[in-house]
């Protein structure tokens, strides 16, 4: 098969599918709980010009970043610790274990009792959301150096502060940094979650907070608009990729002594 | 004159919870004389990179004694530079950057670091790869990074473990007569350093080696202390007869015990 044959068929096949589904509901003629392929072009083309979309993404986007940051610098710090010392292991890891056993959603009405609905409460879940993988993900990191550059390390005269940071942290920053893929992922995940759980009380209070999750609660309950909500669908499935292909990235730039 | 290594009766029991204690070696009497260059051969299980850890500071004896210089070994120390076995290049560091590890460790300065490192570099014959991270390197370059590392402490010691086992005959012989030339098989005595060379290979042991150490195994013993009595400079010179016997005067001592670690690791 020749490679333009090869991109072709696949975008063909993709394009009737496309065609099919739009035929399909037009038939129906249910618009109003049917999406359909115009229908939700019409519907991004709207929210691009008035600048829903992008707040929107923007909005949950930083959130998203603000609360992984957290996780990162508070989870980071732990799992060291908990990794190089097993007292501060055998005193964290029972307390650890049994928070992470609590999924971080079940956390967004304390949230909101204790931050209110301005955001925060989403931040709160989102830290939450990372701070477990990027502990226990730094913790395997570090129990997994290789004993024998410790041992050359030691021998070539490393005190404390070059075994941790020319040994110890270059060596698990490759796993460290595969737990924020994962700790991303959550995040993205936990945020929609939240947004969703708050949402509708947002829509009357300060417009920068408003992301996607409560943009799909507005369309749902106010403007009843189904090809918007595949629109939102749409966005975070997009959003999510970008998040991965850009850590990807920085995993490669971070980590160059990686052959993959 | 004091031996740069001395050990008298050394034993070490290796103790685990879930395994019998291991015994890996028991009372091994030796001396590394300065700039003597010392080979430890024997089959598998003969405990030859428990003795290098020792004299390394990794482990502690469980009994007997090891001196450096007349004082007890009590801990690694950059003195005492280890080559290790799969070179132990730190990956994320380019060949530049291992080499001046030892360097950095001193706490010297970024320039001072440079130049030692590149005089280093260019010794062993890596120019034009300082910039290279180890994995973009063949078996022969990482063992001469990892010389090179070696060398940039400037260690009085030299303690290498099996250091040649990863690469190919041909290049072996070839980083043997660089390791030689390094050394100062060529120069003064003086110059030399002294060298515990641990190693499989007999043949390669007496072409180096002043002394060969045989070791036995289940626990290690000593089973004697070959001087190995062949003229230097001896690069290049890697097949007279004299070497021949020395080589089969070895693999008379340790024949049995290697047949028979053959058969039990397969069991």
């Amino acid at each position: 098969m020749t490679r333009a044959r090869r991109i072709a068929a696949p975008l063909l096949f993709f394009g009737g599918l496309v065609v099919l589904w739009e035929a399909a509901v037009r038939r129906s003629g249910d618009f109003a709980l049917f999406p359909c392929p115009s229908g939700i072009a019409e519907a991004a083309f709207r929210r691009l010009n008035d600048g829903t979309l992008i707040s929107a993404a923007t909005g949950s986007l930083g959130r998203v970043l603000v609360g992984f940051a957290i996780g990162a610098a508070l989870g980071t710090p732990l799992g060291l610790a908990m990794g190089l010392a097993p007292p501060v292991r055998r005193a964290m890891g029972p307390i650890v274990d049994s928070l992470r056993s609590v999924a971080p959603i079940a956390w967004i009405p304390m949230a909101l009792l204790w931050l209110g609905i301005r955001g925060n409460a989403a931040l709160f879940v989102i830290a939450y959301a990372t701070f477990f993988p990027f502990v226990l993900n730094t913790v395997q990191a570090v129990q997994l150096v290789d004993r024998v550059l410790v041992s050359a390390a030691r021998n070539l005269g490393a005190g404390r502060t070059l075994m941790l940071r020319g040994v110890i942290l270059p060596s698990a920053l490759p796993v460290i940094l595969t737990g924020a893929r994962i700790s991303l992922g959550f995040a993205w995940g936990s945020v929609i979650a939240a947004e969703l759980a708050i949402g509708i009380k947002v829509h009357s209070g300060t417009e920068a907070a408003v992301g996607v999750g409560q943009q799909m609660v507005n369309t749902l309950y106010f403007h009843r608009d189904v090809n918007a909500l595949v629109l939102y669908m749409l966005v975070i499935a997009l959003i999510s990729l970008a998040i991965d292909r850009g850590l990807r990235g920085a995993q490669r730039a971070l980590t160059p002594w990686r052959q993959t | 004159m004091t031996a740069k290594i001395e050990a008298r009766g050394l034993g070490k029991t290796y103790v685990s919870s879930r395994t019998s204690a291991v015994e890996a070696l028991r009372s091994v009497s030796f001396a590394v004389e300065p700039h003597e260059f010392v080979g430890v051969v024997g089959p598998s299980g003969c405990g030859k990179s428990t003795l290098l850890a020792l004299c390394a500071g990794f482990t502690a004896p469980s009994s007997g004694e090891l001196l450096v210089d007349g004082t007890p070994v009590n801990g690694p120390d950059p003195r005492r530079g280890v080559m290790f076995q799969d070179y132990a290049l730190f990956p994320w560091l380019t060949v530049a950057g291992n080499v001046e590890f030892g360097p950095r460790a001193r706490g010297l300065d970024k320039a001072k670091r440079r130049a030692i490192a590149a005089h280093y570099i260019a010794l062993v014959g890596l120019d034009g790869f300082a910039d290279r991270y180890p994995y973009e390197l063949s078996g022969g370059m990482r063992q001469r990074c990892a010389l090179a590392r070696l060398l940039a402490n400037e260690p009085e010691i030299w303690l290498m473990d099996e250091p040649l086992a990863a690469v190919d005959l041909q290049t072996r012989s070839i980083l043997q007569d660089e390791l030689l030339r390094l050394w100062g098989d060529a120069d003064d005595r003086v110059r030399r350093r002294a060298v515990m060379f641990v190693t499989h290979g007999i043949d390669e042991a007496v072409y180096l080696s002043d002394k060969v150490i045989v070791l036995g195994r289940r626990p290690g013993q000593i089973k004697e202390i070959v001087a190995i009595d062949l003229e230097r400079p001896r690069r290049g010179r890697r097949s007279s007869a004299a070497l021949n016997r020395y080589v089969e005067h070895i693999w008379g001592l340790i024949q049995d015990d290697a047949a028979r670690a053959i058969v039990e690791e397969k069991s």
